[in-house]
């Protein structure tokens, strides 16, 4: 059994309320951190080696050390629920089940950062989640751990829940903070980052709900003690969101020391393909990381054990890997169509595209009707030189990374499922009937040895 | 006219009072919301001015909100609006065979109302139920694993509720 330090008290009943959660140990490292300074907090946490679990993967301490204090000006913790990276449904498991972890992370990031004002931007649609936050707000509140003067300590902190209204854009967190302000999700250009001109021009830090539920567990255990557990720099546990064409759909907590195999496969996470089906690929990080397909998932390209942590997931680059990203975990079973799958995917890139950028604005929409196209037995076979070109033209040239995201998985799919395309082109009334199927891409990779 | 009742316009000076003194319009999106929820599922031009005027605002500042996120509805909608999830996990799960099955019990396509104004049907993208799919969103909540039989059910539910 992997350890477990984030959902291990999901199970027990009642634990949403505040009275069970206190009696099973909740609200302990508020204790513990004020008895220490919001410096010793921020070392903590550094020490952890906590990365990012909101996609990018950056060193959480380091994040908060760049936080500007300029004299007099408030600054603010922002907590990033707007989950909306297709594959991804771990924070709301979070927020749902262990609101009160939430609340305590948070209350401990915002005296670490110096936050008097901490906000939870929640994705519109997760509508009956605000109320289960704002709850949970309200029974720390009564209980003395938000409001002033907390537990005698002169820091005052306040929590409030900003609902959101359905873009998956302001989960970038410039765009975040433009729309806390009351305004279109339009990413803005850094530099100045958020740490030193984020909401209403003050200091701002931006967290994922998993990345701040995790400084409970940092504090608890101490920095020192949480870096043990996984492997190199992927410390600590990650929860990923497992979905698709495997037995147990759901959120596992890893703790980042098991095999990708042993994730699909094994009893305890997702007990392998459904209805006795063989895997064909697999996106392993959300929507938008590279999808890989079976012989490339399991193994690395130099024939290693491919491992779920940050830096087996991307050995290889983007060439031969992928992500952890946000831990969206889509499984793709022999059944199913990667051209398909790739047009669902850029048709909601160009929903979401905030059409600031022309390469993002016009790439997505083109790319998406081509690949209806080609989904539809009306492409050709020039197409899909032409899909590789527009991709290549969107990629790192915009302002925010939703055009990156657009991208790689286009990307990608052409690259390991090239044949699947031409497939497509070349049967365009079969391609209506049947799909590919599993084709080549769970055979064994010859492995290059080098001379 | 469009106006909220005192307790509604509590709610607002609430709303206001959770940012910086000034900031007045970061309210806008919750604000906005309510106005939603009370003026009859969706948001009129009338009822964007009102905001503006409550939130001293440019009634400009409140249409480019609105058309931006795709919750506020800028044309009326039926009392039950069926949002189906349409994106790659969904996809996988036979969501496409859900959205037929909805569309062709009650007549409609996506982005269509029934006559009697009680079923709006629309397909969305990711909300974040992937290892629950199919499902759609139907106001405040969430209906998960969808098969026919529960979309029957939840279109019976819907008509007893309504009546």
């Amino acid at each position: 059994m992997g350890r477990k330090v984030l959902i291990d008290k999901a199970h027990i009943e009642g634990i949403r309320f505040y009275d069970v959660y206190r009696k099973n140990g909740g609200y302990a490292s508020v204790e513990k951190a004020f008895k220490t300074s919001p410096a010793d907090v921020v070392e903590e946490v550094k020490k952890s080696g906590l990365r990012g679990r909101g996609g990018a993967g950056f060193p959480t301490g380091m994040k908060w050390s760049f936080i500007a204090k300029p004299e007099g000006v408030p600054r603010h913790l922002v907590c990033n629920a707007d989950e909306s990276e297709p594959g991804t449904f771990k924070d709301r498991y979070l927020m749902e089940f262990l609101p009160h972890l939430l609340i305590e992370g948070l209350i401990v990031s915002s005296y670490a950062l110096g936050s008097n004002a901490t906000y939870i931007y929640i994705r519109g649609e997760y509508a009956w989640i605000v109320d289960i936050l704002e709850q949970a707000i309200a029974e720390a509140k009564n209980n003395g751990w938000l409001g002033k003067n907390i537990l005698g300590t002169g820091f005052d902190c306040e929590i409030y829940v900003h609902r959101g209204a359905g873009a998956y854009i302001c989960g970038e967190e410039t765009a975040l903070i433009e729309s806390l302000e009351g305004k279109r999700g339009n990413p803005r250009i850094k530099p100045p980052f958020p740490a030193v001109k984020g909401a209403w021009d003050r200091p701002t830090v931006v967290n994922n709900v998993e990345t701040l539920a995790a400084v409970v567990p940092i504090i608890n255990l101490g920095g020192e003690e949480y870096a043990k557990i996984g492997i190199g720099k992927s410390t600590g546990t990650k929860l990923i969101s497992a979905c698709g064409n495997i037995k147990k759909q759901g959120v596992y907590e890893i703790d980042m020391t098991i095999s990708v195999e042993e994730f699909i496969y094994s009893d305890e996470y997702c007990g392998g393909i459904a209805n006795g089906k063989r895997l064909k690929a697999c996106i392993p990080g959300g929507s938008s990381v590279p999808i890989l397909p079976a012989n490339l998932l399991l193994k690395t390209a130099k024939g290693d054990t491919r491992m779920m942590t940050y830096e087996s997931l991307s050995d290889g680059g983007f060439t031969t890997g992928s992500m952890m990203g946000s831990g969206g975990f889509i499984v793709l079973d022999e059944d199913q169509c990667v051209v398909r799958n790739t047009y669902t995917f850029a048709r909601f890139y160009r929903h979401e595209s905030c059409g600031q950028c022309s390469p993002c604005r016009e790439g997505t929409g083109w790319m998406e009707k081509i690949l209806k196209n080609i989904e539809n037995g009306k492409g050709k076979i020039s197409d899909i030189d032409l899909l590789w070109d527009i991709q290549r033209k969107i990629e790192g040239n915009t302002i925010c990374p939703l055009g990156d995201a657009a991208a790689w998985p286009v990307a990608a799919a052409i690259r390991h499922f090239r044949d699947e395309f031409e497939w497509h082109v070349k049967n365009p009334s079969e391609c209506l009937q049947r799909n590919y199927g599993l084709a080549h891409y769970a055979d064994p990779r010859p492995v290059a040895v080098p001379a | 006219m469009v106006k909220f009742s005192d307790e509604k316009l509590k709610k607002v000076d609430e709303i206001v009072a959770r940012y910086p003194a000034g900031k007045q319009k970061s309210a806008l999106l919750p604000v906005l919301h309510l106005a939603q929820d009370e003026f009859g599922g969706w948001l009129s031009a009338e009822s964007m001015d009102y905001v503006a005027s409550l939130l001293h605002l440019e009634p400009i500042e409140v249409y480019e909100v609105a058309t931006f996120y795709s919750m506020y509805n800028l044309k009326p909608v039926g009392k039950y609006m069926f949002e189906v999830c349409q994106t790659g996990p969904c996809m996988i799960n036979g969501c496409d065979d859900i959205i037929k099955y909805i569309s062709d019990t009650l007549g409609i396509k996506p982005g269509e109302t029934t006559a009697d104004g009680l079923f709006s049907l629309k397909t969305v993208e990711c909300l974040g139920a992937c290892g629950y799919a199919p499902m759609m969103q139907l106001g405040k909540t969430f209906r998960e694993h969808l098969t026919k039989e529960k979309i029957d059910g939840i279109i019976a539910e819907c008509r007893r509720n309504a009546n």
